[in-house]
This record gives structure tokens, sequence and C-alpha cells, in this order.
């Protein structure tokens, strides 16, 4: 399986720490209260250790997770997906629009901020590591997906088979949640992804 | 100017280690020390009396302005900035009432030789 | 065949004249270059005033908040951003018609549009879905009607026993929490199986609805909740009740439904009417126990009340 060394896995995950932050700020200006997000951990994985991982365990398996994806093309290709467990994506909608809905009715107008909270989100990760690996990419309008772990990592019919998972602490009114944003990439993608951490690192240590 | 002593306080191993090259490319005899966490910095302050601590806000067990606090109660002329790529009207305020500034992430040269520059005097 | 440059461009300007959202295109600058027919028609500003304008000197509150930032994500970042209705209230000044009071409700994307010969452009595209929220709020309304509904019992028209396991659990946890007694009433009507078979089920049924409408007729606080807890049973919680209390309102309730004189010929009581039995439990202030227990010791304290003659009252302590 894909890895990276510590030093690489330290400058992504602060990447990505920069990434949520921002998106933080965001959302705490449309809710008006605090908002924190960071990122503790990375992995790479597996789409089928990733289903299972997301499931939570075998008997979980069948479990619905909400899930928002987007598709970014240009200097490297992923599809990046961001995922709560249901009952924790009716809290998020819950928190950020301010009513109690039950998830299975979750109108159109909810599944839309849900999408919006995605877009949020995964645009500001991305973005961050496009800046930082000074890259040009475009993105995809976020899509809307209720179904297993499996089902939606498997929504786009990809063929790529690496995750790279981040492990997501959202924390909105003393209230903590976790979550997941799933990057799909092939392995091209995978070590120019490992290229560029380290052309950054070295261009800030004025080697490159 | 003589040499001054920053102290460093991350969790990320990498933030430390750029912060430490743009200071050094800024000021080549300055000295930085680093700390991990908001414990570690504590301890550094107290065995070592910087001039400034830069402290990222996002780190586990003690974060960045639980630490700002009680270094501010320790040393209450002692120079701290923040670091946060999320910055709100919250942290505004708090840094404000500490009496402390603070600079958005990512780090970058321009933005440490901001943040270093009232030591030039 | 394509129409040549002159007629394709008026084609396109028609077109986007007809296009039933508003469009508004900044340059890299942030100024505004395109500014569409429905625009016009709803802003009540047209593209002669608008065009070559900056973005936030038109529209000053907008800056530093999500247009603004979702306007940066499309020029510098290339990416497109989606503004929902839910999360960002009518950000424009839009209306269906001008001098209207009441904004449009809208939904806003910004998307990034590239020039072969300028920097790069953003494109606002905004959707009136006004008639959307309308129809949702509607369907929202009707289901919380309808939720209301599936607490009542169809026939009397009082709580049904889902209510009460609500109530139940919400009471019993208040009173735990705040130290308060809790008082449970177990009320069965005397002889009703034989008044059914006497009278008919219909009858029957009405008896239970005048009941049903007596006893709850005499109680007063919003937190006592009767409810029809089987076929010819019914519960009443009362919080923050202590057993003296809980006795007084049982008998209350006990004379109220006797002196309803619905004829009964098959009645054990001497009067030949309906009457009721009534078990009351009460919860210690600062001595819970189990619902179920509670529940038990009105059982308990109603069978006693049956085995005693019928229509009166028993009251007991939880074991």
């Amino acid at each position: 399986m894909f890895n990276l060394s510590e030093l690489e896995n330290d400058a992504l995950v602060e990447v990505f720490n920069i990434g949520v932050g921002q998106a933080a700020s965001s959302m705490s200006g449309i809710v008006n209260e605090t908002v924190r997000m960071s990122v503790p951990s990375i992995s790479f994985m597996n789409r089928a250790d990733a289903g299972r991982m997301l499931a939570g365990g075998p008997d979980l398996a069948q479990e619905r997770i909400c899930g928002v994806s987007q598709n970014y093309d240009g200097a490297f290709r992923t599809e990046a997906i961001l995922m709560f467990p249901e009952d924790k994506s009716l809290e998020i909608v819950r928190l950020m629009v301010g009513e109690a809905v039950p998830l299975k009715e979750l109108t159109e107008m909810e599944q839309e901020a849900m999408c919006e909270i995605g877009n949020i989100i995964l645009n500001s990760c991305v973005g961050t590591l496009a800046n930082i690996f000074q890259r040009e990419l475009q993105g995809s309008l976020p899509r809307y997906h209720l179904g297993t772990s499996d089902e939606i990592l498997t929504a786009t019919g990809s063929q790529d088979d690496t995750v790279l998972m981040l492990h997501i602490d959202f924390v909105v009114e003393r209230q903590q949640i976790h979550g997941y944003v799933a990057f799909i990439l092939g392995m091209s993608a995978l070590h120019d992804l490992k290229d560029q951490i380290n052309q950054y690192i070295a261009r800030a240590m004025g080697q490159a | 100017m003589t040499a001054k002593l920053i102290l460093i306080v991350d969790d990320s191993r990498v933030s430390r280690m750029m912060a430490r090259q743009y200071i050094s490319n800024l000021h080549g005899d300055w000295q930085v020390d680093e700390a991990a966490t908001g414990e570690e910095a504590l301890e550094r302050v107290r065995q070592l009396a910087p001039d400034l601590v830069l402290m990222d806000v996002n780190m586990p067990g003690m974060g960045g302005i639980a630490a700002a606090e009680q270094i501010r109660a320790l040393l209450p002329t002692l120079p701290i900035s923040l670091l946060t790529a999320n910055v709100q009207t919250a942290t505004r305020e708090r840094a404000s009432q500490l009496g402390i500034g603070f600079m958005e992430k990512p780090i970058t040269e321009a933005r440490i030789a901001q943040l270093i520059a009232p030591l030039e005097g | 065949m394509h129409a040549p440059p002159d007629n394709r461009l008026s084609l396109l300007e028609s077109v986007l004249s007809a296009v039933s959202l508003g469009a508004i295109v900044l340059d890299g600058e942030r100024r505004i270059v395109l500014w569409n027919g429905w625009m016009t028609r709803h802003s009540g500003r047209a593209a002669e005033q608008m065009v070559g304008q900056d973005f936030f000197a038109a529209f000053p509150e907008l800056r530093g908040h999500r247009v603004d930032a979702a306007i940066q994500q499309a020029l510098y970042n290339n990416f497109p951003s989606l503004l929902s209705q839910t999360l960002n209230k009518a950000p424009f000044p839009l209306f269906a018609r001008p001098g209207d009071q009441d904004r449009l409700q809208q939904a806003v994307e910004v998307m990034p549009v590239s020039l072969a010969d300028a920097a790069r452009h953003c494109l606002i595209q905004i959707t009136d879905v006004s008639l959307a929220v309308g129809r949702e709020k509607l369907l929202r309304e009707q289901a919380m009607v309808l939720r209301s509904q599936t607490f009542s019992d169809g026939l009397t028209g009082i709580a049904n026993r889902r209510h009460f396991d609500v109530a139940m659990e919400k009471e019993h946890r208040r009173a735990k929490r705040g130290n308060l007694p809790l008082s449970l009433l177990m009320i069965d009507i005397d002889n009703f199986k034989a008044y059914n078979d006497h009278y008919g089920h219909q009858k029957g049924d009405q008896c239970l609805i005048q009941v049903a409408a007596a006893l709850a007729a005499i109680l007063k606080r919003p937190g006592d909740l009767i409810a029809r807890y089987g076929g010819e049973e019914f519960a009443i919680v009362l919080p923050e009740t202590d057993v003296e209390q809980a006795t007084l309102l049982a008998d209350a309730l006990r004379l109220r439904a006797s002196e309803l004189g619905i004829p009964h010929e098959r009645s054990s009581s001497e009067a030949r009417i309906v009457t009721v039995s009534i078990g009351v439990a009460t919860q210690v202030a600062g001595q819970p126990v189990e619902i179920a227990a509670l529940i038990g010791a009105a059982d308990r304290a109603l069978y006693q009340a049956k085995r005693s003659g019928r229509n009166r009252t028993h009251a007991r302590l939880p074991d």
C-alpha cells in the first residue's frame, strides 16, 4: 500500500489542516457560531478497506452514510468525497440550518445545504493543496449521495483504487462530530502527490 | 541589534522547520527554539525567556489559546502571536483581550517577516 | 453551417436575455461585464448602470461573506461554488416585481469562466426557487399535522398509547432530575365487556368517547395527560403530583364518570350506571423507581379497587 515518510505525512496533514481551518472560518460566517475543524490524521488504503472502515464494523456495513462528492481534474485527477454517518449528517444540517429534521425527511433544500457544506470543505482542502503545489485544477459542482459506504465509494465508477482518507473533527456549538474526506486516486496521481510534497518541503527549506 | 530568541510552538514538525528556515533567512544569527505542545511551550518559556512566541492554535491537548493564556499570566509583556488558518471573530476577540497578535496560516516568509518586525526595533 | 459571427453574437445575446435565470459575469478585477435581462427585470437595475461597476461597489453588503468567498474560489482556484437557499437567505436584492417587499428565494452558483485572451472571469448564476421553498414549507406543515394525528387515539381524540409512552418517559426523567413527585392513574370502565355485549359495540364506542371527554375535561394543568391505554382502559400522567393530590383527583374523576349517568343494565353498581375504578400510584419525590414499577403499582392498585367492589379508587406506592 502506498505510504509517505513521516515528514511527508506531517506536511500533508498540515496542508489539510490549513484547508479545513479556512473552511471552518467560512462556515462560522454562515452560522454565526464558532466552528472548529481539524484533521488529526490521514491514511492510505484500498477502496474495499475504506468501505469497511467507514461502515465501522461488519454489522454496520449496511448503515447509510451521507456523502457529498466533487471531481477534480487538470494537474491531477481525483474524486473527493466528504462523508458523515447518516445520523451525524443530520446533526450537521441541524446545526447549520438550525432545525430538527429526521434524515428520511431531509428535503431537497436540506440536501442542498449539505452539498454546500461539502463544496466549502472540499474546495478548501483541494484549493490549499493546489496552491501549495502551485498547480492548476478545475472542479465540479457537488453531488449528494445517500447509501452504504461501498455504494458511495463506487458511485462514480472510477477505476482508481487507492483512497487517501482524512479523519475530520468538526466542532460546532460544543458538539463534536467525526467525519471523513476520501480522495480516490490512481497510481500516477499518488506519485505526483509524493513528488509535490517533497518539492514543497524543499522549496520551504530554501533547497529548491 | 542583539540576536533574538524565538520560540515556535506547533504540533507539525514541517511547520516548525519552515518557520525556523524563514527566520534564519531573515536573520541568520537569531536563535530558534521549538515546542510541539502547549505544555512544552510553557516549560520552554519558563526556562528560556524568549523574545517572541509563535503559537499554533490547533494542537491536541492544551490548545494554543489556553497555552497563550497561561504564558500571558506568567509574563504579561512577552510578545505572543497565534498562528491559525481559522480566523473567526471569536479568535480575534480572544487574542485582543489577551493582548496578543494573530497571523493567518499558511506560514510564509513574508508573514514571518511581519511577525518579527517589531523585534527589529 | 454556423451563422456568421455578428449574427451568432446577437443570437447569443437574445438567448441570454430570454433565459429564466439571472446571469452576472465578473472579470478578473471583479468588474461587472455582463448583466442579463432577468437581472434587470428582477433587480430594477438596468445593464447600462451595472456594466463597468465594481461588483462590491454595487453590492457592498456582500463583501467578506459567502458570495465574496465563492468569487475568489472561481477567479483564483478555478473552482465552482454552490450557495444553497437554506444556508444563504436571499443574498441579492431581487424581487418578483419591482416594489415588492419580500426578496425572491435564491439558489446561487458561481462558476469560473476561462477565456482565450483574458484573465479568468466568473459567472454568477441565480435561480428563483421561491416556488420550491413554498412547496417544501407546505409539505413540512402537513407532515407535522400528520405526526400530531398519530399521537391521538382515533376514536376518542385523546392521546394514544404511543403518546402516553413518550410522555411517561419525559415526565419520569423530569421528576428524577427535579426531585419531584410523579403520579399515575390507571382507570378502567367497570363491566365494560358486559356493556358491549348488552348494548352493542357502537354504543360501547359512544360510551368510551363520553367517558374520555368527561375525564379529560377535569384535567387542567398542561402537563397532565390522559391517554387511551387499552380497549377500555385510560391512563393519566400527573407530573409534580403527590399521593394526596393524586387521590383527590382520582376521586373527582370517579365521581364525574358516575355523574354522566350512562345507563348500564349489567353494571355491578346499585344505580345501574357506568362507573370506573381507578388505581393510583405515586413515585415519591427523591425516590425514583423504574417506569415499569410505577405502572405495575398502578395496575395492582386498580386490581385492588376492582376486588374491593368497583366504582372506587385505591392508592399504592411502588415497592
